[in-house]
């Protein structure tokens, strides 16, 4: 028996559909051309503590902060660190300050060729180190509490096995502690990279060549499909607003300090450090058995640059009895900035970190 | 299509006019748009896309460039997949081949994420220059790959830098073709996962009516089978090959310009990274040094107490015991103004100087000190 064709397109139809879509490309192109560059969120903020390009900013609620402990975001080296207050209606840093929370942001900055030889060991005992004494002087605390997104994640887990007495209650966001599962295309494509030739001759990784690597990661729809989705939205300023903004994050991001990047290949990504032992950071060895902390640990289900078990690893290798796992129905960006981000995860962190302040 | 349209193509001598004449309108649609757009901004026509940036005036103009070189390849292949779906033909599978297959494929741009410009002209910059080094070799009777004729002498070091750059060449652009297979092939699986889908949507009510549904059921099959290569062991191989031979390139390339900076007297990129290597080294000290916690009230009271049980010492085997005694309340209750301030700077110092400076002001304390004093100073570094 034949089978019947799967395309049933009507010529007329099918030429409506071109001249629509040239129509709305035509019109929306002016309004692309002319846009200005969309704001942050710029929740309103002040500088606490800087020290070389690094910057901590405390957060300014409309109300005081109800909770007794702050929190200090350490988000990852690459992209900025605004995902996390990228406008008013979806910004995480805007929502937990809403929720109680006393907030204060890591802002690593733009490394230059001055920062070339910045090891794992001068961000996570240096720079963070400092940051947290920072924060932990300007309350009087002996410990504050702790949250690290992606790359971010992994410094705080790192950290706060070296410095157990300074951190209360740790919380991370999308981090992967195995960084060897089957479906992490990333670890996948650095596994067999001659890493010490990389760095000796790139020097500083340049953020073009890092964007390049994440759109590699889904070619067709991060270079092609989203932009043919951005015809439909052209006669909507808003809708163009927010898509600008976060293109704007997106190609808006930091070169990678040359030493820091070597490290971060090979411990993690090539030896699986937290997973197979033997991981220090400046000759001080790492080991997630010594975070006896309450931990709540937060990925995205349909992440494809920290798949869900990379996450879920952690929970096998902590020390700690309180241990919660929270996971998010969205993807790596979206955790963030989504609608459902914005209901779900500040008010679960606000809740989680209630019960232990 | 409705019945009209489907009555219209089973008249079998006007199907060719009418795909004939569909094609033009779509052409005709195409060339008015580009003019269009030609008109209203000066720069874009059908074959512009990607020249979109001439004058930056905004940073949407960043997505612009981005979006319009996307575009682009989603747009000729709209106006080829009109004609292509639109026809009535025998064989549904062929159809497919025509909207998707070669140069028509949307994956076009997608998949030169994965194979960008730039490194499409790495690969064709050191295709010319392999190319030319080799007819100088051959000019000079050696075949590609043959050693230097010439083992000694002026000039060899050169040549065998050159060879060796020349090897390294060869090795990438060999690699890179490795890579391009793979990409071919994953291109080819799309394929097949786009005919396995769709051969389950022929029953009415599942058929695809719009390009844009057709459109975006390739883009899941080309991310599927991509993701399926990208995470072969094949494709780590080839591709940790493919980056590790492009480096290897690079190096050499780079040791070469150090080489001709260095006679030429120009500071070389290892020059500013010893420079930056030691910078931050000194950084590094710095801190551990300002980082060392210093009890100044505390240490100043160890220093008094100190003080006071030495000049006790020296007044008892100076002067007779009453008077030693009496002198050491007084020292003890308040001590030697000089001393104690040198301390302080001394602390002061350290605190916000480097290491140098701080041994330096530590020396200076101890020679103007008595030499009990001294002791003590030595004693605390």
């Amino acid at each position: 028996m034949e089978q019947h064709s799967p395309f049933r397109m009507d010529p007329t139809r099918v030429m409506d559909e071109i001249t629509a879509f040239q129509r709305k490309l035509a019109s929306g192109m002016g309004q692309l051309r002319g846009a200005r560059q969309p704001e942050y969120a710029n929740t309103p903020r002040e500088l606490v503590y800087s020290e070389d390009k690094l910057k901590v900013w405390h957060f300014k609620g409309d109300s005081k902060p109800t909770s007794k402990t702050p929190l200090l975001i350490t988000y990852a080296l690459v992209n900025t660190v605004w995902m996390t207050d990228l406008q008013a209606d979806r910004s995480m840093v805007r929502n937990l300050l809403e929720q109680g929370e006393d907030v204060y942001l890591i802002d690593w900055g733009y490394p230059d060729a001055a920062d070339r030889w910045l090891t794992l060991d001068d961000y996570i005992n240096g720079y963070l180190d400092r940051c947290v004494d920072a924060v932990r002087q300007r309350h009087k605390l002996d410990a504050i509490d702790l949250l690290g997104i992606c790359q971010g994640g992994v410094f705080s887990l790192c950290y706060t096995a070296l410095n157990p007495g300074k951190i209360r209650n740790l919380i991370t966001m999308v981090t992967p502690v195995d960084f060897q599962t089957p479906d992490n295309m990333l670890s996948h494509w650095a596994r067999l990279l001659d890493i010490n030739r990389f760095v000796d001759t790139v020097g500083n990784i340049p953020a073009a060549l890092m964007n390049y690597v994440y759109l590699s990661l889904k070619p067709v729809r991060l270079n092609q499909q989203k932009y043919v989705g951005l015809v439909d939205i052209l006669d909507s300023p808003v809708e163009l607003e927010n898509f600008l903004r976060m293109e704007r994050w997106i190609f808006d991001s930091p070169d990678q300090a040359g030493e820091a990047f070597r490290e971060f290949i090979r411990k993690f990504y090539q030896d699986n450090g937290f997973i197979n032992g033997a991981l220090d950071i400046g000759g001080r060895r790492v080991d997630l058995a010594a975070i006896t902390h309450p931990v709540l640990n937060i990925f995205a289900e349909q992440d494809h640059l920290v798949p869900p078990d990379a996450s879920r690893a952690m929970g096998q290798h902590l020390g700690s009895k309180d241990y919660t796992q929270l996971a998010f129905k969205g993807g790596h960006i979206g955790i963030y900035v989504s609608g459902r981000a914005q209901r779900e995860v500040p008010p679960a962190i606000h809740q989680w970190l209630r019960a232990r302040d | 299509m409705d019945k009209q349209a489907d009555d219209f193509f089973k008249t079998g001598a006007m199907k060719a006019d009418l795909i004939k004449d569909f094609q033009e309108l779509a052409r005709q649609s195409w060339e008015t748009f580009a003019a269009q757009m030609q008109k209203q901004f000066g720069v874009l026509g059908a074959d512009d896309f990607s020249k979109s940036s001439s004058t930056k005036t905004s940073s949407a103009n960043v997505t612009l460039d981005h979006a319009m070189a996307g575009l682009k390849s989603y747009a000729d292949w709209m106006q080829g997949a009109a004609a292509s779906a639109s026809a009535p033909q025998g064989d549904w599978r062929q159809q497919m081949q025509q909207l998707f297959g070669g140069a028509s494929q949307p994956f076009a741009y997608g998949s030169a994420g994965a194979d960008n410009a730039s490194a499409k002209a790495f690969v064709d910059q050191w295709q010319a220059w392999l190319q030319t080094h080799q007819k100088e070799r051959a000019s000079h009777g050696q075949a590609p790959g043959q050693a230097s004729a010439s083992g000694f002498g002026f000039g060899h070091e050169q040549q065998v830098q050159q060879q060796t750059l020349a090897d390294a060449v060869a090795k990438h652009l060999e690699a890179s073709q490795r890579y391009q297979l793979l990409m071919q092939r994953s291109n080819a699986q799309a394929m097949e996962k786009m005919q396995a889908k769709l051969s389950t949507l022929t029953e009415p009510g599942q058929q695809i009516e719009s390009l844009k549904v057709l459109y975006d059921l390739w883009v899941d099959c080309a991310e599927e089978a991509y993701a399926e290569i990208a995470l072969s062991e094949e494709f780590r191989e080839a591709y940790g090959e493919m980056v590790n031979t492009q480096i290897r390139v690079r190096q050499l390339q780079q040791e070469q310009t150090e080489y001709l900076c260095q006679q030429l007297g120009i500071p070389t990129r290892s020059d500013v990274s010893s420079l930056g290597e030691r910078l931050q080294s000194l950084r590094r000290e710095m801190r551990s040094r300002a980082a060392v916690p210093v009890n100044h009230a505390e240490e100043i009271a160890e220093l008094r107490r100190e003080l006071a049980a030495l000049k006790r010492q020296m007044l008892a085997s100076k002067v007779p015991a009453a008077s030693a005694k009496k002198a050491a309340e007084k020292v003890a209750s308040k001590p030697t103004k000089s001393v104690v301030k040198k301390s302080v700077v001394t602390k002061a110092t350290s605190k916000k100087s480097s290491g140098s400076t701080v041994k330096k002001s530590a020396t200076v304390s101890a020679s103007r000190a008595k030499p009990a004093v001294r002791a003590i100073v030595r004693k605390r570094k």
